[in-house]
């Protein structure tokens, strides 16, 4: 009687000292990411961030004492943009892009409208939509009215180039951007070059201009597509400029005479345009 | 004006992404403060990624230009890494906190191509899917 008592007592005493229920375990928190080889990285790279920017080049330019500006070097060009090859338009509004962003500070109204213009004009005719005309015309009015800020044009351009082409889904296709960015690049680096040759700079090529990587992916859209087709002879002078490009900049150094070359290329191609 | 043609252009690649748009507008106030101090864009980009998920960007980077590359995540992300590697494949750099707004600076010392991988390294619960909103600016 005694031992059962002691049992039921015992019993009752565990039940009340019974621990709680443990607590959920706490979610594992993940490792950091992994180490990724380079066959992976290669294997997966985009390419919306590869091309340097004209304005980009333009810094680093100056970076290197090359010079203070390209606007001064910057040639009025009377691009077409009324023309059938949607791959040309591409280029050309390319090459007025880069234009209107590397003379957006001191370029005097008239002539930097007429770039913007131009740059909507291939926007337009490539099928970028209403906003980005409407766009372009809303910075026309304000620096005619001289109601906006140099400095605020340059944000703004840089953003349009930057952040806004790359996304913008062309009627004309999927070449429509890397096509326009083609244009900005050969610009700049046709700029560039001539800087480094009128500063008869000997290191400066291998800083500013080794990019192999550029040429290459331009040249995937360039390449012209079906058989028998006839190549647009703007799109074969690209395509071979590109070619020699890659060659040159693949080389771990650039000679003056190798910045010669990538001017004289790159002459050829805008001499068309 | 410029602001409502970036939100369309970002609406045109991710229409039905709620939350990418807060991802996107976080960079973008980055983008602009970041110009009051000298940084300009070079290129803007965004992704939907889940839990372990990456994307890799090639990037050509300049010798002596400052590189900030910046990534905003929306409010699934828990935590977001960057890591740069060169054209090799090594590892030349990675940002350091264990947040969703994750910043990495870099300057080469030769002008080369590179490769920017974006982690969603953790989001919420594990299982959701994070908007992430990349940009690469330089000075």
């Amino acid at each position: 009687m005694l031992s059962s008592l002691l049992f039921v007592a015992l019993s009752n005493l565990s039940a009340c000292t019974e621990a709680p229920p443990p607590p959920p375990p706490k979610p594992v928190e993940p490792a950091g990411p992994p180490k990724l080889d380079v066959a992976a990285l290669a294997a997966a790279a985009e390419n919306i961030a590869l091309v340097p920017s004209p304005a980009e080049m333009q810094k680093a330019l100056e970076r290197a004492g090359i010079a203070t500006g390209l606007s001064g070097l910057v040639a009025d060009r009377p691009l077409k943009m009324d023309i059938e090859n949607k791959d040309v338009i591409a280029v050309r509004t390319g090459v007025a892009m880069a234009d209107a962003l590397l003379t957006v500070k001191d370029a005097p109204p008239d002539k930097l409208t007429a770039r913007l213009t131009l740059v909507k004009t291939g926007m337009t005719a490539l099928g970028g939509g209403a906003d980005i005309g409407a766009t372009i015309d809303d910075i026309n009015a304000r620096i005619t009215n001289n109601s906006v800020s140099r400095e605020d044009l340059v944000k703004e351009l840089d953003e349009i180039h930057g952040a806004i082409i790359p996304e913008i889904k062309f009627e004309a296709g999927e070449r429509a951007v890397p096509l326009i960015q083609a244009g900005s690049w050969l610009e700049g680096s046709n700029l560039v070059s001539g800087a480094i040759v009128a500063a008869n700079n000997e290191t400066a090529g291998t800083e500013l201009l080794r990019q192999p990587q550029v040429a290459d992916y331009f040249l995937k859209y360039v390449a012209v597509e079906g058989a028998g087709k006839a190549p647009d002879a703007v799109l074969a002078q690209l395509q071979t400029t590109l070619t020699r490009l890659k060659e040159i900049s693949s080389k771990p150094t650039l000679t003056l005479d190798d910045v010669k070359e990538i001017k004289s290329q790159t002459d050829a191609v805008l001499a068309l345009l | 004006m410029i602001a409502s043609l970036l939100f369309a252009a970002f609406a045109l690649v991710a229409p039905a992404q709620a939350d990418e748009a807060s991802a996107e507008t976080c960079l973008k106030t980055k983008i602009w403060e970041g110009y009051n101090s000298g940084w300009a864009v070079r290129t803007a980009t965004n992704a939907t990624l889940g839990q372990g998920e990456h994307r890799i960007y090639l990037v050509t980077l300049y010798a002596g230009t400052e590189y900030k590359i910046m990534v905003c995540g929306d409010d699934t992300a828990v935590n977001a890494d960057i890591v740069l590697y060169d054209s090799l494949g090594n590892e030349v750099g990675r940002d350091s906190t264990k947040d969703r707004e994750p910043v990495l600076l870099y300057k080469s010392g030769a002008t080369d191509t590179f490769y920017i991988a974006v982690h969603a390294t953790q989001t919420k619960d594990g299982t959701a899917k994070a908007g992430l909103a990349t940009a690469v600016t330089y000075k």
